[in-house]
């Protein structure tokens, strides 16, 4: 017998399809008899802080996983671009996409910098190469690629550009760890890589970052920003930033990296359930992670076309989490129309038509620690079903708006 | 551990050193793992690692009670909640802060970052805190905020201080990274001035592994900075306050900021202990002099600063170098001071005669929890033998700086 609207839909009544409410991701963490030895360990050492132990021995191992010559770590991403763009001296403006999280822009204002907006693909969500060109001005000292969705923004051709117009580079890697491009880690593409630990990446330190350069110049300068204890050698930087990793969160990624192999895997296997899932729903794309060979999957990216899906992603975000499915709807407004941007002569509509587009019709689905293939294939049924009725949804929904929250 | 007999028995000439482990002045509490795991276990079952989690959230509210205020906001780290807050209480349009030249050396990095120029005041001989005096003279139509240091033993006249500003229509800060137990005259740290920050880097009284904190009792102020240590999010997906960024601090660090209040007071009688052994030895060596806690009133006990009287027969800078090489690691008090530093970013230069003085006669000595009172005794014994031998000591490392 085929069930009634109302007894399928949560946010008309029914029972949540998910028993608990459940985040996007990614939320790997490791088990508690290892959390416990971990901290027995640093209780016994004594060593809490300052560039202790555990953190030297995260460095050398992301060093060795990234196949980089420097991996410093600190309190978080945020931090990690502060501290390239001090690092890097860059001055006056940088480009970079208006379609990333708010901290990869506002890391440039604390460095003193206005960001220029760059459009992105609609195909893959990736800063749009070819628009470059024409935003660099003498006042843009270098470009900040985001690698978004565990895919990458084809820092090859970027690092030709930038060797091109005498730019520095650098890269957002917050989506990346992981990631490779034909047997090269996404790590080491221009002058410094940034890389995310916090709890919703695949690498946990709770909170945490990581920069990567080749350069030791850079890499000394950084170490100082940050700044370290030890034997590192002293040079010349204007101002500390106090952002080191402590011991703690070392301990946590330090067991994560462990992990990195198993959870990798399971984001893949989820995201191959989803693309199965999701395969046949006019109206909504699953977005791949481009340009690279090797993904962390640690993101469900879905674009829905609301005149063929019939709802507009809002009614489906507010129908899903009704279902208990917390999808979010990231990058949303989009860094330009974030207050402390809203003035960006770079930051209209007119010259960021992706941009625009894709803040309204892009959402992401959970996946990581918190779901399970069986809450992915719900997952799915629920969408699938949300189009197949969304013109009755739509219809019911427009009478009653109060059930959308 | 060595007895020294003779000089050439000093680590510095070439003996074996007094301590195996330094003694340093880091306080470096470890609080009781059960209660740390305890705590983590919170978090562990809610799977929330970050983002204002229950550990977060208890912490704050155990702090507010401490300080007896009515917020408390936590940081990633103090420095981070002095650069938040001085940014969001600045005087608009205004450029310079104000700021003792004798205190933590990254201050000026703190101003630079939150886009002011420091100028740096005098503090009073006696208590080594600035004063209103020391403080008028520096404001100006340009003073975009005073940021008062509490001294690392004893505390500013809060009280007197906030007036000042108060009367000059500018607001008053107080940085009080040595002060969480304290108590003035005029009540609790914690709840004068616009707000007060604190720290929980392992080297302070609360260690949370690194983090920070802000206590006042202004909500408007207190919402706008639990705002802008989470990117200026004033609601999922809206971005309220512009200037935001990263600085939340994570539940691992709350759970062992937690863990370390509730050692709190078992910590301040051991603190106490520590204290009274250096009082009662060093009165026995001429030419240094202990800077007393008042106390008539709460302290934390924590640190020990020793004055190196014009009696004493060695240079304090040779002083510390003999007591760092048998690991007894002794520093030279906040030296240089803030104005005589080199800085490659905007600040009012000036001279400051007093601070240059006092900057070349105070030395902080080993304390914290992983010193003993055993380890007290070696050390004073070691200050009685550099007295009792300075003139050869001077003389040998004259030769060894002249090779």
């Amino acid at each position: 017998m085929n069930k009634s609207l109302e007894e399928r839909f949560a946010v008309l009544g029914a029972r949540p399809i998910l028993d608990k409410p459940t985040p996007v991701g990614q939320l790997y963490f490791p088990e508690w008899d290892r959390y416990e030895t971990a901290f027995r360990g640093i209780f016994q050492r004594q060593y809490y802080a300052n560039n202790g132990p555990l953190l030297t021995e995260l460095e050398e191992k992301l060093e060795s996983f990234l196949g980089v010559k420097h991996a410093m770590c600190v309190s978080n991403a945020t931090f990690g671009l502060i501290i390239a763009a001090e690092a890097m001296r860059l001055s006056g403006k940088v480009i970079m996409p208006s379609f990333t999280f708010i901290a990869s822009a506002q890391s440039l204002s604390w460095a003193g910098m206005e960001p220029v907006f760059c459009d992105i693909d609609p195909q893959t969500h990736q800063m749009d190469i070819k628009r470059l060109d024409d935003l660099v001005d003498e006042h843009v000292s270098g470009v900040m690629g985001v690698n978004l969705w565990g895919g990458a923004c084809n820092p090859v051709a970027l690092e030709e550009f930038a060797r091109s117009r005498d730019l520095k580079l650098y890269f957002d890697s917050a989506h990346a760890f992981g990631c490779e491009i034909e047997g090269t880690p996404v790590a080491g593409f221009g002058n410094i890589e940034v890389f995310s630990f916090h709890a919703t990446k695949i690498l946990n330190a709770t909170e945490g970052g990581c920069i990567c350069t080749d350069d030791d110049e850079l890499a000394d300068r950084c170490r100082n920003i940050r700044p370290s204890y030890g034997d590192h050698k002293a040079v010349n930087i204007t101002k500390v930033a106090n952002a080191r990793m402590s011991e703690a969160q070392a301990a946590i990624a330090l067991l994560s990296l462990e992990d990195f192999p198993r959870n990798r895997q399971n984001n893949e296997d989820l995201f191959c359930e989803y693309e199965k899932g999701l395969s046949n729903i006019p109206g909504l794309r699953l977005i791949r992670p481009a340009g690279v060979t090797v993904s962390n999957y640690q993101y469900v990216v879905c674009e829905i076309d609301e005149a063929e899906f019939g709802l507009s992603r809002d009614t489906l975000l507010a129908i899903l989490k009704a279902e208990n499915i917390n999808a979010r709807r990231y990058f949303y407004p989009g860094t330009h129309r974030c207050v402390g941007f809203l003035d960006n002569p770079s930051g209209t509509a007119e010259r960021l038509p992706v941009t625009e587009r894709v803040c309204a019709s892009c959402l992401q689905l959970p996946i990581g620690a918190r779901v399970d293939r069986r809450n992915v294939e719900k997952i799915c049924e629920i969408v699938t079903a949300s189009q197949r009725h969304s013109a009755e949804l739509a219809a019911l929904l427009a009478k009653k708006p109060e059930l959308l929250g | 551990m060595i007895a020294k007999t003779n000089v050439k028995g000093l680590a510095i000439f070439g003996g074996e050193r007094l301590f195996s482990t330094p003694k340093s002045t880091s306080n470096l509490l470890r609080p009781d793992i059960d209660a740390f795991l305890k705590y983590s276990k919170i978090s562990f079952d809610q799977n929330q690692y970050t983002n204002n989690g229950p550990n977060v959230k208890l912490l704050e509210k155990r702090l507010a009670r401490l300080h007896q205020t009515r917020f408390c906001i936590t940081f990633s780290s103090g420095m981070w909640a002095l650069v938040l807050a001085i940014r969001a209480l600045s005087l608009r349009g205004k450029s310079e802060i104000i700021m003792p030249s004798l205190t933590y050396r990254r201050m000026p990095d703190i101003a630079a970052w939150a886009g002011l120029k420091p100028r740096f005041c005098e503090v009073a001989p006696g208590t080594l805190a600035l004063t209103a005096e020391t403080v008028e003279p520096c404001i100006n139509s340009e003073t975009a905020l005073i940021m008062a240091v509490h001294p690392i033993v004893n505390c500013c006249n809060s009280e007197e201080l906030v007036e000042c500003g108060k009367a000059h229509g500018i607001p008053v800060l107080f940085d009080s990274v040595e002060s969480v137990y304290e108590t003035t005259h005029a009540g609790k740290v914690g709840k004068f001035g616009e707000a007060e920050c604190f720290s929980m880097h392992a080297c302070k009284l609360l260690n949370g592994f690194g983090g920070g904190y802000l206590t006042t009792d202004n909500e408007k102020l207190a919402r706008k900075l639990a705002s802008l240590r989470t990117y200026g999010f004033v609601q999922v997906d809206t971005i309220g306050i512009p200037g935001g960024m990263n600085a939340k601090l994570n539940e691992l660090h709350a759970a062992m900021a937690l863990a370390s209040l509730d050692d709190l007071s078992a910590q301040i009688d051991r603190n106490r202990r520590r204290y009274h052994t250096y009082r009662s030895l060093l009165d026995d060596v001429p030419g240094i002099r202990l800077l007393e806690f008042d106390e008539s009133l709460k302290n934390g006990y924590k640190n020990i600063v020793v004055e190196i009287l014009d009696e004493w027969p060695l240079s304090r800078k040779h002083t510390v170098r003999v007591l760092n090489a048998e690991n007894i690691l002794a520093r030279e008090h906040y030296y240089p001071p803030l104005h005589r530093k080199n800085m490659d970013f905007p600040y009012v230069s000036c001279e400051l005669p007093l601070t240059d003085k006092l900057a070349e006669r105070f030395m902080n000595m080993p304390c914290g929890q992983l010193v003993s009172n055993g380890d007290i005794k070696e050390i004073v014994c070691i200050l009685k033998f550099i007295h009792k031998n300075a003139t050869e000591i001077s003389k040998r490392l004259s030769r060894h700086e002249d090779e």
